[in-house]
């Protein structure tokens, strides 16, 4: 008998946490490229820059649309806390904003030729933003490991696999805009599709770590939820859609892809990996909220 | 801070009248709810938004001294956890603590984001989707800063709810349950009256005549927060591997092989 009550964060607030991992992870992607060798990833730097802006226009209005009394959307702000996530969340969200607005900007204005070298400040604000990227992808999971819901309260790498899905699915939405727009640059591919693997190997990585956590808790209430993750109601958008579909396949994907650099190899690649770090996140948050 | 203020629940004493969820209701005008049927007197299964004080009716084969059924009461409320698990998730700072060491919510601060709901080990706080905001026991915040008790205990007529200082109400539960064991109440035990204990101890304690678990309480309920310092070194591990990870991917092809 289980007498805790449930949030009841409804869908909407799933498309949040994807969209800000997915934002996050795109501008860190666009930023480590553009510290490494602007010239050379000059369609990585701008298409991850622009793709963060335009990924987390939504967000504040979902967060503040979600909210009982949303006239007092200002109140997150006027406090803060630091042992409380959702606070946390609410200042790197505005300081990401702030971040990813700048460097879009900065980015519009060199393709737009009003300036000429604004690589200095694009450097500062992506480095900044950087960091709150990060921190903007990993905040929801380490959040929903800090109440008493029994599949969660557990789990401690889920700020660890929400930071793995952002970059994941930051590095696949980018090959996918990089494909659509048909550049021609093969190497700033290969680079992405290189990344995509490797978030992928760390995301299913913390995906191991969070359910060997919650069975090695032992406790009864948080064993039985994850018995409704992994074999209850759940397990095939788990297994099937989130692990085998979302994250396994397109990883035996992306490294023959690696050899083989295929366009649509990639395409599907990155497809898969955008379904699945979706479901990997909605599944939990469901399961979670059961 | 003023000496801490608490209500001590003697559950051996309650004999299910409600007149404690009545005087909550009243007092706090909680207003009128469609009843749960619960198959017992049990009105409602959980604490709503409209529902502070709760008297819950369980029966428990061979909880009595001679190995009978025993029928057990228990009349519940928010615990005012002196480390507690809304209060710490609150992102607006909504939630306080008085003076008295009681918990609130302020409810023309509080803007629904429902993290606290979530974040209470004991599932006590609700939504209210008329006002939009959360809504608990408010230990009568106005009565007692008006040298009243609670309506709750005010009302009790059997001292089953005991209201006053915390010290003072720890020192008679532990003499009650020496008494009960004396009579044979072998899992006479109190719930939340130590404060070196889990949450740092309870504000509203409670006696119980069975195992925590018997009432739907969790044995050791664990402080959400306790998890923060694990799962953010967790995330920056994470993000540590993404970063080196980005660098493998951008470095590796950035010196040329150009394909």
């Amino acid at each position: 008998m289980s007498l805790l009550q449930s949030p009841h964060w409804p869908f909407l607030i799933d498309v949040y946490f994807f969209l800000g991992g997915l934002a996050g992870g795109a501008f860190v992607i666009a930023t480590v490229a553009n510290l490494l060798d602007a010239a050379r990833y000059r369609s990585v730097v701008r298409v991850g820059y622009y793709l963060a802006l335009v990924a987390l226009l939504p967000c504040p209005i979902i967060l503040i649309v979600d909210l009982g009394v949303p006239a007092r959307f200002m109140n997150m702000v006027l406090s803060f806390n630091p042992l409380s996530p959702m606070s946390m969340g609410a200042w790197a969200l505005l300081g990401f904003s702030a971040c990813a607005f700048f460097a879009a900007l900065f980015t519009f204005l060199e393709d737009a030729g009003r300036a000429r070298n604004l690589s200095g400040p694009k450097v500062i604000v992506g480095v900044i933003g950087g960091f709150f990227g990060f921190f903007l992808a990993a905040y929801p999971g380490v959040l929903i490991g800090a109440t008493a819901r029994p599949l969660w309260i557990e789990g401690h790498a889920l700020g660890a696999l929400f930071l793995a899905v952002g970059a994941s699915t930051g590095a696949a939405a980018i090959a996918l805009i990089l494909l659509a727009v048909g550049r021609r640059a093969r190497h700033e591919i290969a680079a992405v599709r290189a990344m995509t693997v490797l978030a992928l190997l760390i995301q299913l990585l913390s995906v191991a770590i969070f359910l060997a956590s919650v069975q090695m808790s032992g406790r009864p209430a948080s064993v039985a939820a994850l018995d409704g993750l992994t074999s209850g109601r759940f397990k095939m958008m788990f297994w099937v859609g989130a692990i085998s579909v979302g994250s396994v396949l397109p990883l035996a994907l992306g490294l023959v892809d690696l050899r083989r650099r295929s366009a649509a190899l990639t395409a599907l690649t990155s497809v898969l990996v955008l379904v699945g770090g979706f479901l990997v996140k909605y599944v939990i948050m469901a399961a979670g909220q059961a | 801070m003023a000496r801490t203020l608490a209500m001590f629940t003697d559950t051996s004493l309650c004999i299910g009248c409600r007149a404690c969820q009545v005087a909550c209701k009243q007092w706090n005008e909680l207003g009128l709810e469609q009843p749960d049927w619960t198959g017992t007197y049990q009105n409602h299964t959980h604490f709503t938004d409209k529902t502070f004080r709760l008297v819950r009716f369980i029966e428990e084969p061979g909880a009595k001294p001679n190995g009978d059924l025993a029928w057990l009461l228990m009349s519940d409320v928010c615990k005012h956890c002196a480390d507690a698990g809304c209060l710490n998730a609150c992102p607006t700072g909504a939630i306080y603590r008085t003076e008295h060491g009681t918990v609130n919510i302020n409810q023309d601060v509080c803007n629904g984001c429902r993290y606290c709901i979530s974040a209470c080990p004991f599932g006590v706080v609700s939504f209210n989707e008329t006002t939009g905001t959360a809504k608990k026991c408010t230990f009568c915040n106005d009565r007692i800063h008006n040298g009243l008790g609670p309506a709750c205990a005010k009302a009790c007529p059997t001292e089953s709810i005991q209201f006053g200082f915390r010290d003072e109400l720890v020192a008679r539960a532990n003499k009650r349950v020496e008494t009960l064991k004396g009579m044979g109440f072998k899992n006479a035990q109190l719930y939340g009256a130590d404060s070196g204990g889990f949450l740092g101890g309870l504000n509203a304690f409670f006696l119980l005549l069975a195992k925590p678990a018997t009432y739907g309480l969790p044995d050791n309920p664990k402080l959400p927060q306790k998890n923060l310092l694990a799962d953010s070194l967790l995330s920056i591990g994470s993000a540590l591997l993404v970063g080196i990870g980005a660098l493998v991917a951008f470095r590796g092809r950035g010196a040329g092989k150009g394909d």
